[in-house]
């Protein structure tokens, strides 16, 4: 029954191969779409390891006059911060906080292996109770590690695999360059801080040692937690306060909540719109298919007659077209598959296989779904056809 | 002929309105998807409030700096290099340097607006066209004195002031205080040369006009005589940055910035890495994705031209019988599915005008106004055009190529 199908299939190629292009484009549009779907959706799911509530960014701008003293001012406004009831916690930060526009990026390497590229954070020890990191191997740094040798920090799962595999990676030492070494003190299981639909990257934290640091040191971005209900009054206060500290210098201030819209923003805006314009074009071709299969089975009339009048079931008629539409879309799907397999085999946009997969299985799916929709109703009323009425016209 | 052409196609989209409906929807969409996007486009790289001569303007944006051992960076231009030589160009008619949009805070009734404040000379307000609804720019006088005046924007205005008087009141903004001198209509975010939503004289940033590095915080507007001046713009800012990287050898070995038009600075900033001239590329990629776009919805329309065209193939027969030629079939289907699409194409301004009413309600651009006009629509009719004409041809080749007898005892098997 199947190889007779495939046969008449087969047969009238000329005049179904643009149904089978047809079919053949609806599945690459769908296993595009899907595949960036899922891979993102696989993304949000994912633990942040960062509790952003309730913390705000403050960034600065200083002017040339006042650079000498950039450690200073800061210095006196982190004293400030403190002293207000409304500020749980406060770190220095560079521009590369959570949900920002920027990133720094150095290679670190352990041993002999290659170098791996990871996000570089220099932040001060409250960044921890800043975000509620967790730490589940080892520990965060503190003050006790403003003696060390080689500077402690702190390195993220995804990371500590790229760099030690199985090994233990607490007490090692990492190396930025020949002159540069870093102690590893705590691994932490999770830091997703770019996007909630990016995936996790290596991220390495530095201790901002503030005592240290060079006179015309600044540090861009000041991240406080505030209680929650804190609303714009104290902002209000807050830069004013702050103002008075460093004169001449421009203070904004936003929430990682804000942040984290905006960012958000920019995945799922396009995501909906590639979603609306992908639904309109198979919604687009299934009224077109459901179309031409009708004019088609009409077209059949005698032929169904006859079989109908050598004893053929309204069922069979039925199950004909129907699985005529599904060796149809066979075919198209076995091009498409050609096509589709490469993104998987050759790592394509470096996605991992299993997404391309997903999404080949979800399209090949979609598109039967919907040949077996479009085909029901015309091959029903094909169905329905009375033997005597078709053999009669004739 | 034409008009009988026309009245059959009527004829025949009456006939099977199910069909007529597959097609419609099937045009109407696509070429409001694709005219939604040309709008888009229009919105960001058109002609438009405050930029109207387009042909007439040149923005710098951006200046890059090559060092040896592949180390680069780019950004804004310092206004050090702007004043010293963009400013003092021969062939403009004249030329604007202003700083690039800071985000800054202000407070009001325990209320924050995050503004963008951005600092211009007075040539900004001559070379731009802005529509003020109240009051004037600020001229050299201001400029000179560094007096703390400000435009604001119409949003701007509602939100701090309400419905009360605005000229000559006070907005405190980043904890200093200006006088309010004029309203603007909102000029949308992606304009990024002359977008804020606070606008005040750029000597209150004197500080920064120190710094004599080539990169910095500032952006320049030049505005040529006649739109044919604009290629001797361009040589004479290519001679002096061939100056300025003679000027500076010690450590920059390559300095390079280009005048571009806003179409030329997106290409080369996002496509070229700062350096090369990527327009022709860029149109390509979008004349590719359309394409791409546009490949799906036509197989599905010469799919169901086919099968209505087979409807008629006794019709063929008779006009085939009768002496009609290939052609004269081909001319006749073509005409009808042009009709078609063209009808389509109605439909699909109808329903982009909504979709873009949508967009902009919705606040995603900031400011937006998208709209359609006579660009959009002219753009809008080339598609229909091209769209009809590609679905066409190939179902009425086929049916023309019926054999007058075949076609008269109902199409080929």
């Amino acid at each position: 029954m199947i190889r007779h199908l495939f046969k008449l299939i087969w047969n009238r190629k000329k005049s179904n191969f643009l149904l089978i292009t047809e079919m053949f484009f609806s599945f690459m549009v769908l296993f595009a779409v899907i595949s960036f779907v899922l891979y993102n959706y696989h993304n949000y799911k994912k633990p942040l390891g960062i509790n952003y509530q309730n913390v705000w960014q403050l960034s600065f701008r200083s002017n040339a006059d006042s650079m000498g003293q950039s450690k200073a001012i800061q210095e006196q406004m982190m004293q400030r911060l403190k002293s207000f009831p409304e500020v749980e916690a406060a770190s220095l930060a560079h521009n590369n906080v959570p949900f920002s526009f920027s990133s720094w990026s150095m290679g670190v390497s352990y041993g002999n292996k290659e170098s791996v590229q990871t996000n570089n954070y220099e932040v001060q020890d409250a960044y921890k109770d800043v975000f509620q990191l967790s730490v589940d191997q080892g520990r965060w740094f503190g003050p006790q590690d403003a003696a060390a040798l080689h500077a402690s920090v702190v390195i993220n799962q995804v990371l500590k695999d790229r760099l030690f595999g199985e090994e233990e990676a607490l007490g090692k030492q990492i190396k930025v360059d020949d002159s540069t070494s870093y102690t590893v003190v705590g691994v932490m299981p999770h830091y997703r801080a770019d996007s909630e639909f990016a995936e996790e990257e290596p991220a390495l934290f530095r201790r901002i040692n503030l005592e240290k640091a060079k006179p015309d040191q600044l540090y861009a971005s000041l991240l406080i937690k505030v209680k929650p209900g804190t609303g714009v009054v104290f902002e209000e206060k807050m830069v004013k306060d702050l103002s008075r500290i460093a004169k001449d210098w421009t203070i904004e201030v936003t929430t990682l909540e804000k942040m984290r819209q905006s960012k958000s923003k920019l995945t799922w805006v396009p995501m909906v719109a590639m979603g609306v314009v992908c639904g309109f074009l198979i919604f687009n071709v299934a009224l077109g298919l459901f179309g031409v299969l009708w004019y088609n089975i009409n077209r059949r009339y005698s032929e169904i007659g006859l079989r109908r009048a050598l004893g053929a079931t309204t069922r069979q008629i039925r199950n004909q077209f129907v699985g005529e539409v599904l060796v149809m879309a066979t075919f198209g799907l076995l091009l498409g598959l050609l096509l589709a397999a490469q993104f998987p085999l050759l790592h394509v946009f470096q996605l991992s296989a299993e997404i391309y997969w997903q999404g080949i299985g979800a399209a090949a799916l979609l598109i039967f779904l919907l040949a077996i929709v479009c085909a029901v109703y015309p091959s029903w009323q094909a169905a329905k056809i009375h033997p005597a009425v078709a053999l009669h016209e004739e | 002929m034409l008009k009988n052409y026309l009245k059959i196609a009527w004829a025949v989209l009456l006939r099977r309105k199910f069909f007529t409906f597959i097609s419609l929807f099937g045009i109407s969409f696509t070429l409001m998807v694709l005219m939604v996007v040309t709008s888009l486009f229009d919105h960001v790289f058109g002609p438009q409030m405050p930029e109207r001569e387009t042909d007439r303007l040149l923005f710098v944006n951006n200046l890059r700096e090559e060092q040896g051992e592949g180390y680069s960076s780019s950004g804004p231009p310092s206004y050090y290099f702007l004043d010293r030589y963009v400013r003092r160009m021969q062939t403009p008619e004249k030329v604007s340097v202003h700083s690039v949009f800071n985000p800054v805070n202000s407070y009001i009734h325990n209320k924050k607006l995050a503004l963008d404040i951005k600092h211009t000379d007075q040539q900004f307000w001559e070379i731009l066209d802005f529509h003020f609804l109240e009051g004037n720019p600020f001229g050299a006088q201001e400029v000179k004195n560094a007096s703390r005046v400000a435009v604001i924007n119409q949003t701007t205005r509602k939100n701090y002031f309400g419905t009360g008087p605005a000229l000559g009141q006070t907005i405190e903004v980043d904890q200093v205080k200006y006088r309010v001198i004029g309203v603007v209509e909102d000029v949308p975010v992606l304009r990024i040369q002359s977008y804020a939503d606070v606008w005040v004289p750029i000597t209150l940033k004197s500080q920064e006009f120190k710094d004599t590095g080539l990169r910095g915080s500032f952006f320049a507007t030049i505005k040529a005589r006649q739109a044919a001046d604009i290629p001797k713009i361009k040589e004479e800012y290519a001679r002096i940055i061939q100056d300025v990287t003679r000027l500076n050898p010690k450590e920059k070995k390559q300095v390079h910035s280009y005048p571009d038009t806003i179409l030329e600075s997106f290409a080369r900033n996002f496509l070229g890495s700062g350096k090369e001239d990527k327009v022709g590329f860029l149109y390509t990629m979008l004349a590719l994705a359309a394409f791409l776009f546009m490949l799906l919805p036509t197989i599905n329309l010469v799919n169901i031209n086919i099968s209505r065209i087979m409807e008629r193939s006794s019709e063929i027969g008779v006009r085939k019988a009768f002496g009609a030629s290939s052609n004269t079939i081909i001319g006749q289907f073509v005409v009808e599915n042009v009709f078609l699409t063209l009808l389509g194409g109605l439909l699909g301004f109808l329903l982009s005008a909504g979709v873009l009413a949508l967009i902009n309600d919705s606040g995603i651009i900031i400011y937006a106004q998208l709209g359609l006009n006579l660009r959009v629509f002219a753009w809008g009719l080339l598609l229909c055009l091209v769209f009809g004409l590609i679905s066409g041809v190939y179902p009425a080749f086929k049916m023309s190529r019926l054999h007058a007898v075949e076609a008269l005892r109902g199409g080929s098997k």
